[in-house]
This record gives structure tokens, C-alpha cells and sequence, in this order.
């Protein structure tokens, strides 16, 4: 078959099995576009943002596990990617980005729409190529996808010089069925000492937590998990990546750890005596203060990079490989020495973890006040919202308090339904990334938990939903603030709330959402609370818009005491500390 | 802390130095002396085709060599980092 340049790069993509790719169309693109035009397997997504592009293919990635696919012009096409293409990075996700490029004899002449993309996103790629001839394409596709998603995964960028995509030059197109990179080997079986290594100090161990996050997630290992738990049974703590990866509901479910994390979850890593950490990276948001992290834990760390052992925590047992591989292997030795582990050794240690709870557990009955003379508070919103839906739908998130509210108090039982950055914290992230999974699952409910300054930082997307009919469901939970960065200046700067109120300037969102041909629907008492979100989630057909007006000055507890302190230093609330 | 030398070698692809410089920028740390060539004679590097099981051509990698001052941690970390480089066949402190 002879294809062209730009028929050459459509049809690699489709090859790759690739059902949307998400974009916004400009001159150095032009060619590429009229490829997509001429092909039905893929359906192309224009956005109103190229922002909205990366996260939406972001979301289609963390619903399915599939690269997302994105297709950008040059220049402002290609910088407007950036945010998203950080935001994928720093959270470990799969995605191709597509950017047109100026002709290569153009090419450092600061031609029109002239951006050195590679240059301007290598800090935040796994890998990125330009397309030095038309005849490489079908290779650097099948590489691109390879490194994108194996080992750990990433965001990968090539870029496309237009004269390679030229229509008038035919290449015999055939699409590798294999790929080897020579300097690319990522860990995929572990090593059986280490394996070994790992079990005997399981089975010795009178104070174990297991530490799971989105690498575990990334590694489609929630049911090895969940088979390894059944053998042991010890409390397990998630990050803000990794909820889902264990079941919430599950009695030995301790919550999220960390910054925000639960009293149990945070006591129990600074008490333990065996921390299991399954793809996770020792954030500073989980940690606090390095020195002072969990002082009596040995930790075994199960990674695929290699860079991220040993980083910030010293590992004293260090398990390479895909995490799902090296759970396996932990659970057939430990089901071959199952008469050693001595499950009353731990009880103690359940029945501590049992008093902290309920000593300081998150208050799970919020969503029951309904006197309108108290301001609705934004956990019972999101307590509503659990209740409503069974616990089964997508949750897309931005950044603030309403994460924070959405990650404590929606219990997640299943991987890849919690879908937020949390690694780099890009507002704006959750409105594209719900489209992304509501195009993936369309019979699935997609929710997305936001604030009113979150959502304006993409809120130009709802125009690309009216266009593909996208019902998902927007929860606004307004606190008429940037509420997270306030409660940072209520903590430690005087109650000065510096650039965090906007004045009155707020539109009226549900006129807003109207204009773009969607429900708005206001809710600003507690009586009115649970029945107008039954009312938004029973609209199947509709993208629903619901902006409720929570107490702005609620805020999130508990918060790890930071500079200086440790897992075990909490705010429990305005005036408690541990 | 002592200076140290590192040894890469990587893929003679454009852009594959500046990801290794790069690096050592974005993650803090402090490049003093930086020198790379082409491999041509090849019989000195029989152990990165050994290692690796490939066969080199002249002029096909690069070897670099990088000082800097650091202490064994941050050494291991570094030198991770310059691994995960897809580019990078290989990445060691020369002793
Ligand atoms: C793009 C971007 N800019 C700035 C920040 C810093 N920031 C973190 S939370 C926050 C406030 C978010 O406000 P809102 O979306 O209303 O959420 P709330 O905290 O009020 O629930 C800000 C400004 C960020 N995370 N991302
Ligand atoms: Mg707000």
C-alpha cells in the first residue's frame, strides 16, 4: 500500500487501535486533518482549548488504561498542550501528542507559529521524536506508543515538520508488528530474592500497613492486590492515586493517607512497623518531613522505576518489575509458606487501628443535616452524591478543597474511577478529563466534583459537550473562593485573604450552562440539597449543571502540620491538634 | 562530598545530550565538566555489547563524561535518573 505522509500517521493510529483523538486544527496541521477527514475509524474531538485536548485524552487514559491521543498545531497550538502534557507526566499517564511543526527547512528561522516543542516539553515527556522523514513515521509511531505505555507510563510528543505529512509524496506504508528499543528495557519480572526477601519480612512484621498509589493503578493490579489482602489481611492505606485500587468499603480499608489523609491511615504508616508500598512514590504529600517519616518501618517498595526507590524513603527490600508481576509471585510463595504467618501476631495492632478511628474518623453523616438555618456543608454534597449513585460512578475532580472533599468522603471500590491530577494539582483538569471517560464509558455515570475557580480555567469545554453530546453531570461546589488557598492564608497567614475572593465578579453559572444549551440547576439550601441532585442525576440525556453554595469557611481537616512535623502531627479541626 | 565522574553511553541521535544535560538541571544538581565524542574504536566498549547483548557500529553511540559533586545517595539517584533516559544504553560512575 502507498500512503502519504499525513495518511501514513492516521493510519499508524489506527493501527494502534486508537477510537478518539482529541485536538484543535492549524496551519502546519492542515495536512494531518485531511486525513482524519477522510477516515471512519477514529473520530476526531475539536475542543474549545488545546489545555482541554491533553486532559480529555488524560481522562480517556485513566478510565481505560488506553493512551489517550492528542493532535495539535504549532506554536500556540502546541504550547496551549503544555499544562496537560505536565499534568499526564507528573501522574505516570499513557498519551501521544501529536503537534504540527513548521516545514524542516523553516526550522529555526522563527517562522510563523514556530515553537522548538521538543525543546519546550522535554522536562515534562517520557520521550518525544521529530519526524525527520516521512518514510520513519509508521516507526516512530509504534515507538512512540510502546514507550508511552509500558514500564512506567508517560506522556510521549512527536513532532511533525509539515513538509513530512506532504500529500503528494507516496511511501509504501507497512506498520511494524514489533518493536525492540535496544536502550529501552523496562523491569518487568522481579527478582526472586527480593520476592523472598519481601514475604519473610511480611510474615514477621506485628505492625504492617500496605501503601498502595497509582502506580499500582497504572498496572492493572487492584485484583492481585486484593488476592494478596485475602492471604494477609492487614490494614491498607491509598493515596490520592491510587483510591480504588482496594476496595473503600473493605473493613481494612484505613481511608486516603497523607496530607489530607485520615487520622487511622496517617497514625498507623507513622506507627508501623512494615510499610508495603505497591506503586507509590513517597510524595512529600504523603510523607511531611522525610526524617521524621514512619521511624520504625522497614519498607518494602514495589516500583517499575527504578528511580523512584529509594528516592526520598530508603528502601530496605527494593522489588523491581510491573507491580502486578511481583504481587504475584508474593502471593504464590506466600500461599507456599501459609502455615508460617501467624495472623493473631497482628490483632493487637487491628485493635489500635480500630480506637484511632474511632477516635478521630471522618464524620460520615453530614449529608443528614437538613435545616436550612445552617449553610449546606460541601462533604454532605459529596456524601449525596455517593449515596445517589451507589458509589459506581466515574468522579472526575479539579483542585481545592472539593478534591479533597470528593477524595475523603466518595469511597472508591474500584480502580480508575477516581480521575484527578494529583500530581501536579492543574485546576481546570476536570471538565475535559470527564469528557475523555464519558466518551469512553457512555452508558457509565460521569460526574465531575468542582469548584467555581477550578471550573473556569476550562469551562470554554462545555461548548465541545454540546457538540458531541456529552451528559455528564458538573457538581460545582462554590464556596465563592479559591477556598483551598484561603484556608492556607487562615492557617498561616493572619486571615489575610490575599487574591483568594473574587468580589462578587462570579457569573451566574446556571444561565451560563443554559447558553451553551445545558440544565442549570441552583441549589442553595440544606432542605433543597439531596432531592436537586437526585433530580441533576436522574437527567440521562442532558449534561447537567448544578452549582451549590456550600459554607465558605469550611475546611478540610485532617491536614498534616507542616513545615517540621510528621505523619503523626495533625490539624484535626480549627482549634485541635494531635 | 568528593567529585565524581560519570560515564554514559547513549544513542548519537539528536537531542539525546541535551536530555542527559538537561536532566542534571531539572533535578538541581551541578554539571563541572562535561566532554562527549562519537565512539569510533570500538574495542574498548566489547563490555556495553556484552552487557546489553548488542552489536555497536562506529559512530552509532556517544560516550559522555560528566563531573560533578555529589554524595552517594544523590549519586545513585542521578545516575537512575540518566538510565530511565530512553536514549541511554548505559550510565555508571567511573572508579
Ligand atoms: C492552574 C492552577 N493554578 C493555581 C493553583 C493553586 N490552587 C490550588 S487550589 C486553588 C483554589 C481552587 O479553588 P476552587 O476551584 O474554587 O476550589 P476550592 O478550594 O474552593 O474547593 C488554587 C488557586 C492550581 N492548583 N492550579
Ligand atoms: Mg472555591
Amino acid at each position: 500500500m502507498k500512503l502519504a505522509g499525513n495518511d501514513m500517521l492516521i493510519q499508524s493510529l489506527i493501527e494502534e487501535g486508537v477510537e478518539y483523538i482529541f485536538g484543535y486544527p492549524g496551519g502546519a496541521a492542515l495536512h494531518i486533518y485531511d486525513s482524519i477527514f477522510k477516515q471512519k475509524e477514529m473520530e476526531h474531538i475539536l475542543v474549545r482549548h488545546e489545555q482541554g485536548a491533553t486532559h480529555a485524552a488524560d481522562g480517556y487514559a485513566r478510565a481505560t488504561g488506553k493512551p489517550g491521543v492528542v493532535l495539535v498545531t504549532s506554536g500556540p497550538g502546541a504550547t496551549n498542550a503544555i499544562t496537560g502534557i505536565a499534568t499526564a507526566f507528573m501522574d505516570s499517564i499513557p498519551m501521544i501528542v501529536i503537534s504540527g511543526q513548521v516545514a524542516k527547512h523553516l526550522i529555526g528561522t522563527d517562522a510563523f507559529q514556530e515553537t522548538d516543542m521538543i525543546g519546550v516539553s522535554r522536562p515534562i515527556v517520557k520521550h518525544s521524536f521529530t519526524v525527520d522523514s516521512a518514510e520513519n513515521i509508521p516507526e516512530i509511531v509504534k515507538q512512540a506508543f510502546y514507550i508511552a505505555t509500558s514500564g512506567r507510563p508517560g506522556p510521549v510528543v512527536i513532532d511533525v515538520p509539515k513538509d513530512t505529512t506532504a500529500p503528494d509524496k507516496l511511501f509504501e506504508f507497512k506498520y511494524p508488528n514489533k518493536v525492540d528499543i535496544r536502550s529501552y528495557k523496562p523491569p518487568i519480572e522481579p527478582d526472586p530474592k527480593q520476592i523472598e526477601r519481601a514475604v519473610d519480612a511480611i510474615i514477621e512484621s506485628k505492625k504492617p500497613v500496605i501503601y498502595a498509589g497509582g502506580g499500582a493503578i497504572n498496572s492493572n493490579a487492584s485484583e492481585e492486590l486484593r488476592r494478596l489482602n485475602e492471604i494477609l489481611d492487614f490494614p491498607v492505606t491509598n493515596t490520592l492515586m491510587g483510591l480504588g485500587v482496594y476496595p473503600a468499603t473493605h473493613e481494612r480499608f484505613l481511608g486516603m493517607l497523607g496530607m489530607h489523609g485520615t487520622y487511622q491511615a496517617n497514625m498507623s504508616m507513622h506507627n508501623a512497623d512494615l510499610i508495603i508500598a505497591i506503586g507509590a512514590r513517597f510524595d512529600d504529600r504523603i510523607t511531611n518531613t522525610p526524617k521524621l517519616f514512619a521511624p520504625n518501618a522497614k519498607i518494602i517498595h514495589l516500583d517499575v522505576d527504578y528511580s523512584s526507590v529509594s528516592k526520598i524513603i530508603e528502601a530496605n527490600i527494593a522489588v523491581f518489575g510491573q507491580v502486578k508481576n511481583s504481587l504475584k509471585e508474593m502471593i504464590k510463595l506466600l500461599e507456599a509458606k501459609k502455615e508460617l504467618i501467624d495472623s493473631k501476631k497482628i490483632i493487637p495492632w487491628k485493635k489500635q487501628i480500630s480506637d484511632w478511628k474511632s477516635q478521630h474518623g471522618l464524620n460520615h453523616e453530614m449529608h443528614l443535616c437538613e435545616t436550612d438555618e445552617q449553610p449546606i456543608m460541601p462533604q454532605a454534597v459529596v456524601q449525596h452524591i455517593y449515596n445517589i449513585t451507589k458509589g459506581k460512578a466515574f468522579i472526575t475532580s479539579d483542585v481545592g478543597q472539593h478534591q479533597m472533599f470528593a477524595a475523603q468522603y466518595y469511597h472508591f471500590d474500584e480502580p480508575r474511577k477516581w480521575i484527578n491530577s494529583g500530581g501536579l494539582g492543574t485546576m481546570g483538569f476536570g471538565l475535559p478529563a470527564a469528557m475523555g471517560a464519558k466518551l469512553a464509558y457512555p452508558d457509565d455515570e460521569v460526574i465531575c466534583i468542582t469548584g467555581e475557580g477550578s471550573i473556569q480555567m476550562c469551562i470554554q469545554e462545555l461548548s465541545t459537550c454540546t457538540q458531541y453530546n456529552l451528559p455528564i453531570k458538573i457538581i460545582n461546589i462554590n464556596n465563592e473562593a479559591l477556598g483551598m488557598v484561603k484556608q492556607w492564608q487562615d492557617m498561616n497567614y493572619g486571615g489575610r485573604h490575599s487574591a483568594s475572593t473574587y468580589q462578587s465578579s462570579l457569573p451566574n453559572f446556571v444561565e451560563l450552562a443554559e447558553s451553551y444549551g445545558h440544565v442549570g440547576i441552583k441549589i442553595e439550601k440544606n432542605s433543597e440539597l439531596k432531592s436537586g441532585l437526585e433530580k441533576a442525576l436522574s437527567i440521562k440525556d442532558r449534561l447537567v449543571f448544578v452549582d451549590v453554595y456550600v459554607d465558605p469557611n469550611e475546611h478540610v481537616y485532617p491536614m498534616l502540620v507542616a513545615p517540621n512535623g510528621s505523619l503523626k502531627d495533625m490539624w484535626l479541626d480549627k482549634e485541635t491538634k494531635t | 562530598m568528593i567529585q565524581r565522574k560519570l560515564s554514559v553511553i547513549l544513542e548519537n541521535k539528536p537531542g539525546a545530550l541535551v536530555r542527559v544535560v538537561g536532566l542534571f538541571h531539572q533535578r538541581g544538581y551541578n554539571i563541572e565538566s562535561l566532554h562527549v565524542d562519537p565512539v569510533e574504536d570500538l574495542n574498548e566498549y566489547r563490555f556495553v555489547e556484552e552487557k546489553l547483548n548488542i552489536n555497536l557500529k562506529e559512530g552509532e553511540v556517544s560516550h559522555l563524561i560528566i563531573a560533578t559533586t555529589v554524595n552517594d545517595n544523590l549519586l545513585r539517584q542521578i545516575l537512575r535518573q540518566i538510565n530511565k533516559l530512553i536514549d541511554v544504553l548505559m550510565a555508571e560512575e567511573i572508579k
